[in-house]
């Protein structure tokens, strides 16, 4: 893997020199970039947890850096692909490929010893290290660590106390990384972590593109304990690895357990005081007495995701409303304004109507992101996690599951991205393969519009709204679905791979309020910013389509988009999509929807106002509900059809990004293509059964 | 003695880990070191993970992983 990214996008900068960011999971290393970088960052378009490289600009008096934040991690020797990421990141900075100036190696100062593994690593590099001593704010008192013989010990550049969720601290760690850019003499890393006879005993495995012969130890020493041989060494390090076990070491722990010898002697003599004795119950643990409890816990669990759905559909309604007003009053507005013409139609059916349909749903797709974020940036995410373990390799998945299966109720693209996290291939695999499955917020405007328009407003048994418990069941239905088929697949797929499950639980902590809105803004802008483009595009493209070629109305009597281009695909589909109660329309529909499941909304409203003929903005849920079948005088759509048409949407595969994505993460075309497949059979069977089952119970 | 006979409350010395050799590096680089004293949190039911303290953290450990955590007598 080669990353010249930087070089290349920013040549625009004064300086090249960058900055690495580089800090275990947990430790505020996200919140931190946020601080340096503030608004001027490059988020990729789909950001996960933090499974992206994300590259932001930090200025101090004088210059600019560039900063770019890695995936979270505890060790250079990887377990999951995101730590993977990370290491061969600084593998190719030792080997001298654009490596970065400083690195700033993030700390939680509450868990010192642990969080320090990590940066004893990266000072095997020679690269001036920047410690930030996060939270320091945990500390119940700030002079109980000694933090120039801190700096000292470790051989750093220097050691910044700070507190990204305070904002304190950042001008400090600033000044710290420009003066260890410009700085001529580095501090020297004396690396006594390890001896000499342990170096020379592992000469023979060192190997020669590493710029730092510290590194190159280390480097070896990792091979070693994974028993991973280059260039034919394997009988050389077999003998190595019994040589150490006669010295009493084991081989496989060996850089662990030296580097820890290391660092508890320096913590032990920079620590005023022990910060906590492991029988100490900290505050978190009294929560989980009753979140994690496990009867108590899983129903806790089960009552947020029933809020979190219900609200999307009680709160959301009534932003929902303003923005349908003014999406209706601006077009009835520019349908008065300008002169009429081929324009404005375009304007008005294609444009208006195409994209206005999609920025009506983003007050729920804000909404479910803000209950995402609060559950993972709170640490509660982790104890769902911890819970679920069992079960989810009971159904052949993993606990880490859990978020992006959770993350894919928004948007299958970060969920699948943040499946990285998982630590074994198999378990990923199929969390990938099935992720679509879970409804993402594309669903909801289909969901919503039919749900609004064919499901009465009732309440049932006093509590439940019938359109609220709709759309619960529409979720249930793809989630049941999917852990079903991942229990299937898990037994099919032969991928090798061995699991475990090591997670911290970190400490529960109120969420930054400034990250919490920049995540809800990044979703809401990437949903915006697919409508503006994509969704623009088809309804131009179909606005055409509808609306060619033009017959006189007078002389043929039926509604001419009948006989438009789109019409006729629409009548041609017809045949195969009759038995599952759809018509033409929802057949265009299904087809424009390929590239993105939400088109089907604005692909409805496109439809609808070119074949409305009066002078005004068409309402779709109206339009919908009055649409009469003009041969049997019957109504087009009724509640069965909406049934049906939903349970096609929650399985079906229309989304031309997560493809994109799984063939991407997964390397390989098979899996991609295998997807599709199993979903659009699975959609088009689920929705015939629920029509044609429904027809023989006697609905319509 | 391993982890998975400590009761929840109860504290233990770590005496060594066994096991697949990526689970023992992963396990002492998150610093179960020998010496290191723990304490069992919580063990999810039908042999789900458990949860246990040592150092300043908490972790949680599948059930089968956990056996392989052998305590001082």
């Amino acid at each position: 893997m080669k990353h010249h990214f930087l070089s290349k996008k920013h040549k625009s900068s004064s300086k090249s020199d960058w900055v690495a960011l580089v800090g275990n999971p947990n430790s505020g290393k996200t919140a931190i970039f946020n601080l340096l970088t503030g608004l001027n960052q490059k988020v990729s378009n789909y950001p996960g947890i933090t499974v992206e490289k994300k590259v932001g600009t930090t200025y101090t008096e004088q210059n600019s850096y560039n900063i770019l934040d890695l995936p979270g991690t505890y060790s250079l020797s990887p377990e999951s692909f995101d730590e993977q990421i990370v290491s061969d990141q600084v593998l190719s900075w030792a080997s001298g490929e654009d490596p970065p100036s400083a690195i700033v190696s993030v700390v939680d100062a509450s868990n010192l010893a642990r969080n320090l593994f990590l940066t004893s690593q990266l000072l095997d590099l020679d690269i001036p290290v920047v410690v930030a001593l996060n939270m320091i704010d945990r500390l119940e008192d700030v002079n109980q660590l000694d933090i120039k013989a801190l700096q000292a010990e470790l051989g750093a550049e220097a050691v910044i106390p700070i507190s990204a969720k305070l904002n304190r601290g950042l001008d400090n760690l600033k000044g710290a990384i420009e003066s260890a850019i410009s700085s001529q003499d580095k501090a020297n890393h004396p690396s006594t972590w390890i001896d000499q006879s342990m170096k020379d005993r592992l000469a023979p495995l060192q190997n020669k593109q590493f710029l730092s012969p510290k590194f190159s130890t280390a480097q070896a020493l990792r091979m070693l304990s994974r028993s991973i041989s280059s260039n034919g060494n394997a009988s050389q390090i077999k003998s190595i690895r019994k040589s150490i076990s006669e010295l009493g070491f084991n081989a496989n722990t060996l850089e662990a357990t030296l580097r820890y010898e290391w660092i508890d002697k320096i913590v032990r003599s920079i620590q005023a005081k022990i910060d906590q004795p492991i029988q100490k119950v900290s505050r978190s643990e009294k929560w989980d007495n009753i979140l994690t409890h496990r009867w108590i816990g899983p129903a806790i669990f089960i009552g947020i995701l029933y809020f979190i759905f219900q609200s999307i559909f009680t709160w959301a309604t009534i932003p929902m409303d303003w923005i349908q007003l003014g999406m209706v009053q601006f077009s009835t507005f520019v349908l008065t304004q300008m002169p009429s013409g081929m324009l404005r139609d375009i304007l008005v059916e294609g444009i208006i109507g195409g994209v206005g349909a999609i920025v009506i749903f983003l007050p729920q797709i804000l909404i479910l992101s803000f209950f995402l974020t609060l559950m993972e940036d709170t640490g509660y995410m982790a104890r769902v996690a911890f819970m679920l373990d069992r079960g989810m390799t009971k159904m052949g998945l993993h606990g880490k599951s859990i978020l992006p299966l959770m993350s894919g109720y928004a948007c299958a693209i970060p969920g699948i991205m943040s499946a990285r996290t998982i630590d074994s291939w198999k378990e990923r695999l199929v969390t990938i393969l099935i992720l679509p499955l879970m409804s993402c917020s594309a669903r909801l405007p289909v969901y919503t519009l039919l749900i609004s328009a064919f499901i009465p407003p009732l309440t049932v048994g006093g509590y439940f709204q019938l359109q609220g418990l709709t759309l619960v069941i529409m979720y249930f239905l793809g989630t049941a679905t999917a852990l079903i088929l991942a229990k299937v697949f898990s037994r099919f797929i032969k991928e090798k791979s061995s699991s475990s499950f090591v997670m911290e639980l970190p400490p529960y902590r109120m969420p930054i309020a400034r990250s919490v809105i920049r995540h809800i803004f990044i979703r809401g802008k990437l949903f915006l910013v697919n409508a503006g483009k994509v969704i623009m595009a088809i309804s131009i493209v179909l606005w055409f389509l509808a609306s060619f070629p033009k017959v006189d109305q007078t002389i043929s009597g039926v509604n001419p988009i009948h006989h438009s281009y789109a019409g006729r695909i629409g009548h041609a589909m017809e045949p195969v999509i009759r038995p599952l109660g759809f018509d033409w329309k929802i057949g265009i529909g299904l087809l424009t929807s390929f590239a993105a499941r939400e088109v089907m909304v604005s692909t409805m409203a496109t439809i609808y106002n070119v074949e409305n003929t009066g002078d005004e903005a068409v309402n779709l849920r109206n339009a919908m509900r009055n649409d009469i079948n003009e041969e049997t005088g019957a109504p087009t759509y009724t509640p069965l059809v909406a049934l049906a048409l939903m349970v096609f949407y929650v399985f079906a595969a229309q989304c031309m990004a997560t493809f994109a994505i799984v063939r991407q993460e997964t390397n390989s075309w098979k899996w991609p293509l295998f997807m599709v497949m199993y979903m659009t059979a699975l959609a088009y069977v689920g929705a015939m059964v629920v029509y044609q089952g429904g027809l023989l119970l006697g609905f319509s | 003695m391993t982890l998975i006979d400590l009761y929840p409350g109860e504290r233990g010395t770590i005496n060594g880990i066994k096991g697949e050799s990526h689970l023992q590096n992963r396990l002492v680089e998150m610093g179960l070191l020998t010496g290191i004293e723990v304490r069992m949190v919580k063990q999810a039911p039908f042999k789900g993970p458990v949860e246990i303290k040592y150092r300043d953290s908490y972790l949680s450990i599948r059930w089968e992983d956990a056996r392989h955590i052998e305590l001082k007598q």
